[in-house]
């Protein structure tokens, strides 16, 4: 009380390593850290169309590459790496969209998630029918 | 609901700027009841223990916005998160995350009071109207669309679960957005243009990476998350549309 | 010491404080403004009003309906041409807080709505959900930043008026976050503080409603009135005291007790319908029915809890869907405080401390007798409540009084010679002085929340719903110990920065003031009206006696002295409070007498 001169000295609290510190954030980097798969594979999709335009033989050496057990398992990991960023997406989408109003009332945001998931599913069946025909 | 002699330990995160140089913990063993709270527990320790603990709180029903802070790591309000909750761990408080620690668990929120003040917080009517003229009219349905975002009590836990206001707190941040929001939706009012330079701005909406997590802690189910992201949809929307509509949509 | 020149220094930003604020931003913009609150003013305790306001719309409602329902709701201790006054203003105040976003409920032509409440004959409660009183809040404030004029005070306690020349010239306030004093010079001072409801131990008040600008006027000598009542409100959550709103009852809510049954309808409330009648059963006045409880109690008819005796409030019939969508609030504050789904279950429920009557005594324009000292809302006493307030009054009387305040304070101002600033910083700085001598010299063995708990106790004993002459002598006699013992008080806390320990304290000296006005007056009122009730003897209203208004005046360390002034009776003589079919009778030959008198062209009495 007697000492004069200001007295207040507000603490900052430093961010480092803040995504650690809570489950949600966590959940929330590993969302974006798939967002680096889904870049992975839009690359391998350039470098197949580029070996399909050089020719039959560029084309069969990326076969090859594409069936070696090691590339399997990484087209696994981002098949599971897909499947989490979509899931976590659509799981964030209702927050993102103006109110849907149907029939008078609010479209829940349940449904918003669950009409997108289903509509993914959907459209990775219809891709994989069709190149399931396309191969056989 | 009285069960006898319970007791639990609550660690609180002190901070006293004229003897401490950094946050230290300090625990409190507290006789607590199944219907206590978290603020009441704090109460009993202000009371009984320790007359030294500073910490914001008033309503005691969560409606006054004043006893934010962080429970266990997570943005709650005091008033309703319950002791038994945590029985018989020992309970971690600390003051909002993201903003300056003034004293023990009362936060800084000058920076928060200035955003409010920059997103005109109010009816900028088209034109004047006398009283005379009565209310304006409002379908339940039109007060449905900002009613929702209307609900904000201040009580800041959205900016403490926002990661991205504490990396930069220039960033405008949920509640704030959330309140822009709610007054360009409102029919009565026509100061959106006034309002969407925020959004656009540096330190506007692109700032949110949607973590989404501000919606999950927000005590009155306001959604800032959506608020801010459907301003960006607009915000890009603005930016495309000032190419082809002769005046541009704003500025 | 910092300092600032205001004309006008208001103290107490909720409701009444930014209506008043804006009423001088906007009746002259050069005039600057102190807006001085203890709080952010979002956190003031407006914002737990549930239920709603006031204000005459329907077409077969009418103001002299609204009139006489507060008047005879206030058992006739109500200033009628203040109600006047009143009554007429609330609905274009109403309009008003529309016109600056309010989000009130609406019809689906998109008119507002009202709803029915306690003691009012006619449905006139404008409502936003069953967060009234959060929206008014929240819209009167984030209007108020749209004025440059107005300077807010965030979380700086005031700690003393400044007067000079016979008027209050300006405040002394300490900046919490800093511990550093400020001189805020004014030609005239509104105080807007709120209630005192936290004297008691059960009630639904926030913590920051501790008397604080009472205390601050009735120091400086200027009366407080009719302290004596104090409203409990009926349907409160055992142990905590938070409110669960009368728009409960309103929506249709039943009051049941241990056998399930309508208890009211055996307290002249009656008959007991299924469709919520209005000025009937649940919806009769709040100290009615608080007192049916109490009756209910000594009956042996109430549910045993863990926090004492409680009744049930059945809203089971309403359904999930319509309470989610009228009463969300209360909806949550049941799950989340009792772990009790109202759609399921009924909520137990006990009477506690709402609401003070009584306050500082001002004039129909706010104006205290002392010169430039106005007061608006709880913490005055402008005469609309009379002896029991009817729920819905108090948020128009924010918005009604509020502005009458701030009109008249800005007047004042522009009138007012300048004072003398060096005169008054003196002034400030002895306050600063006594203000950290508290602090400093703290070295008695007094504890604030020993002190604090007494009080408590001792009011609750003395001056609950009913009370005896020789419990409220006990609860006075105790309450000027305290007072003594409050001296050798000890402030844990030594440092500068947001000491709470320090405003504690301070707020406990003023509760104790506050607290000992209420007893004293509770005690030489030898009736019973309203909400104060006596059981020694005294169990009638006495219109011989004491049909007028108990004034309280400090005297240092004294028992402070007890006078009365008369009551303004306009045009409604005091007749018999009836509600329920009772009510409706009376009504019925008041509207005969009107008539007749309409015949034989005067007025009726």
């Amino acid at each position: 009380m007697s000492a004069r001169g200001p007295a207040r000295r507000p603490f900052v609290r430093s961010m480092e390593g803040w995504w650690r510190k809570n489950p949600y954030f966590i959940e929330y980097m590993v969302h974006e850290g798939t967002a680096l798969f889904v870049a992975a594979y839009a690359l391998i999709l350039l470098i197949s169309i580029t070996c399909l335009a050089r020719g039959e033989a560029a084309w069969n050496q990326w076969l090859a590459v594409l069936t070696n057990p090691l590339c399997i398992f990484v087209h696994v990991l981002l098949l599971v790496g897909f499947l989490y960023h979509t899931w976590t997406w659509f799981n964030i989408m209702p927050r993102t969209l103006p109110p849907i109003i149907m029939n008078g009332a609010r479209v829940t945001a349940a449904t918003i998630t669950r009409t997108g998931l289903a509509a993914a599913l959907i459209a990775s069946l219809i891709i994989f029918i069709i190149a399931a025909s396309l191969a056989s | 609901m009285n069960t006898g002699n319970k007791v639990i330990t609550i660690e609180v995160l002190r901070y006293r700027p004229e003897q401490d140089t950094a946050p230290v913990a300090q625990e409190y063993i507290v006789p607590f009841t199944d219907d206590m709270s978290v603020l009441q527990g704090l109460q009993y320790i202000k009371d009984e223990l320790d007359g030294t603990l500073s910490f914001r709180w008033s309503c005691r029903m969560a409606i006054c916005g004043s006893c934010g802070m962080m429970i266990d790591s997570v943005p709650k309000l005091a008033c309703q998160t319950f002791l038994r909750d945590f029985y018989p761990n020992t309970v971690r408080v600390e003051a909002l995350a993201h903003f300056p620690i003034e004293r023990d668990l009362v936060i800084v929120m000058d920076d928060f009071m200035e955003k409010l003040d920059s997103i005109k917080p109010y009816i900028i009517p088209e034109k004047p109207r006398a009283l005379s003229e009565g209310e304006y009219l409002q379908t339940p349905a039109e007060r449905d669309l900002y009613e929702q975002f209307s609900s904000c009590i201040n009580c800041l836990l959205c900016y403490a679960a926002c990661p991205q206001y504490g990396l930069n707190s220039n960033f405008i941040g949920p509640g704030a957005m959330a309140l822009l929001h709610r007054y360009n939706l409102d029919n009565r009012d026509s100061g959106k243009e006034q309002r969407m330079p925020l959004v656009h701005a540096e330190e506007g909406v692109f700032n949110c990476t949607a973590v989404g997590y501000c919606s999950e802690v927000c005590p009155k189910k306001v959604d800032p998350a959506n608020a801010v992201n459907i301003n960006k949809t607009e915000s890009a929307s603005d930016y495309f549309l000032r190419f082809v509509t002769p005046k541009g949509a704003c500025k | 010491m910092e300092s600032f020149k205001a004309d006008v220094a208001i103290i107490g930003a909720g409701g009444a404080g930014l209506r008043a604020a804006i009423a001088v931003a906007e009746s002259d913009p050069a005039l600057k403004i102190a807006l001085i609150s203890k709080v952010y003013p979002m956190r003031s305790h407006t914002v737990a009003a549930e239920g709603g306001a006031a204000g005459v719309v329907l077409s077969h409602d009418s103001l002299e309906h609204h009139f006489h329902d507060t008047v005879a709701g206030g058992d006739w201790l109500c200033e009628q041409d203040v109600v006047d006054y009143f009554v007429a203003h609330c609905a274009e105040e109403m309009v008003q807080m529309e016109h600056w976003g309010c989000p009130w409920s609406r019809k689906p032509d998109g008119h507002i709505n009202v709803r029915p409440f306690g003691g009012m004959k006619i449905e006139r409660t404008w409502f936003a959900a069953d967060k009234t009183g959060f929206h008014m809040l929240h819209t009167l404030f984030q209007t108020s930043l749209q004025y440059p004029s107005i300077k807010r005070f965030d979380e700086h306690f005031c700690v003393d008026l400044l007067v000079e020349d016979a008027r209050v010239q300006g405040a002394v306030t300490i900046g919490i976050a800093s511990g550093e004093f400020t001189f805020i010079e004014a030609r005239s001072v509104i105080i807007a503080t709120g209630g005192a409801g936290r004297v008691f131990r059960e009630n639904t008040n926030g913590g920051i409603v501790t008397g604080d600008g009472m205390a601050l006027a009735y120091r400086h000598g200027v009366p407080l009135r009719d302290m004596e009542f104090v409203q409990y409100h009926p349907t409160c959550m055992p142990g905590t005291g938070l409110l669960f709103t009368e728009a409960c009852r309103g929506e249709g809510g039943f009051l049941l007790n241990k056998d399930g049954y309508r208890y009211l309808q055996d307290y002249g409330l009656g008959p007991a319908q299924p469709k919520p009648v209005n000025k009937a059963m649940e919806l009769g006045p709040r100290d009615r029915l608080s007192q049916a409880f109490w009756h209910e109690q000594q009956k042996g008819r109430t549910i045993e809890g863990p926090h004492g005796p409680v009744v049930h409030l059945d809203l089971r019939h309403l359904g999930e869907k319509y309470l989610r969508e009228r009463l969300p609030q209360i909806y949550e504050l049941a799950e989340q405080f009792l772990g009790v789904d109202p759609a399921q279950t009924p909520i137990p429920v006990r009477p506690a401390v709402h609401y003070t009557m009584g306050g500082i005594l001002v004039d129909g324009n706010c104006a205290s007798p002392l010169a430039g000292l106005y007061a608006a809302g709880e913490c005055s006493s402008v005469g609309i409540h009379g002896a029991n307030r009817l729920g819905s009054n108090s948020l128009s009387e924010l918005c009604v009084f509020g502005k009458v305040a701030g009109e008249e304070a800005a007047k004042f101002a522009k009138a007012a010679a300048p004072g003398n600033s060096e005169v008054l910083r003196k002034q400030a700085e002895a306050t600063q002085q006594r203000a950290t001598h508290l602090v400093q010299n703290s070295k008695g063995g007094e504890r604030i929340s020993v002190l604090r708990r007494e009080m408590a106790q001792t009011m609750e004993q003395g001056c609950g719903i009913y009370r005896m002459g020789d419990e409220m002598q006990r609860t006075c006699d105790k309450l000027a110990e305290l007072r003594q013992r409050f001296v050798h008080i000890n402030v844990q806390d030594k440092s500068r920065v947001f000491n709470t320990d320090w405003l504690l304290a301070i707020e406990l000296g003023y509760q104790l003031e506050v607290a000992q006005a209420m007893a004293v007056s509770a005690l030489n009122r030898r009736e019973s009206r309203g909400a104060h009730q006596r059981l020694d003897g005294f169990t009638e209203r006495d219109d011989a006696n004491y049909l007028k208004h108990t004034l309280v005046t400090y005297s240092g360390a004294d028992t402070p002295v007890v006078s009365y002034g008369p009551v303004k009776i306009t045009h409604s003589q005091p007749a018999v409070r009836a509600y329920g079919a009772a009510g409706e009778k009376a009504d019925a030959d008041r509207a005969a007498l009107d008539e007749k008198a309409a015949a034989t062209g005067g007025r009726s009495a």
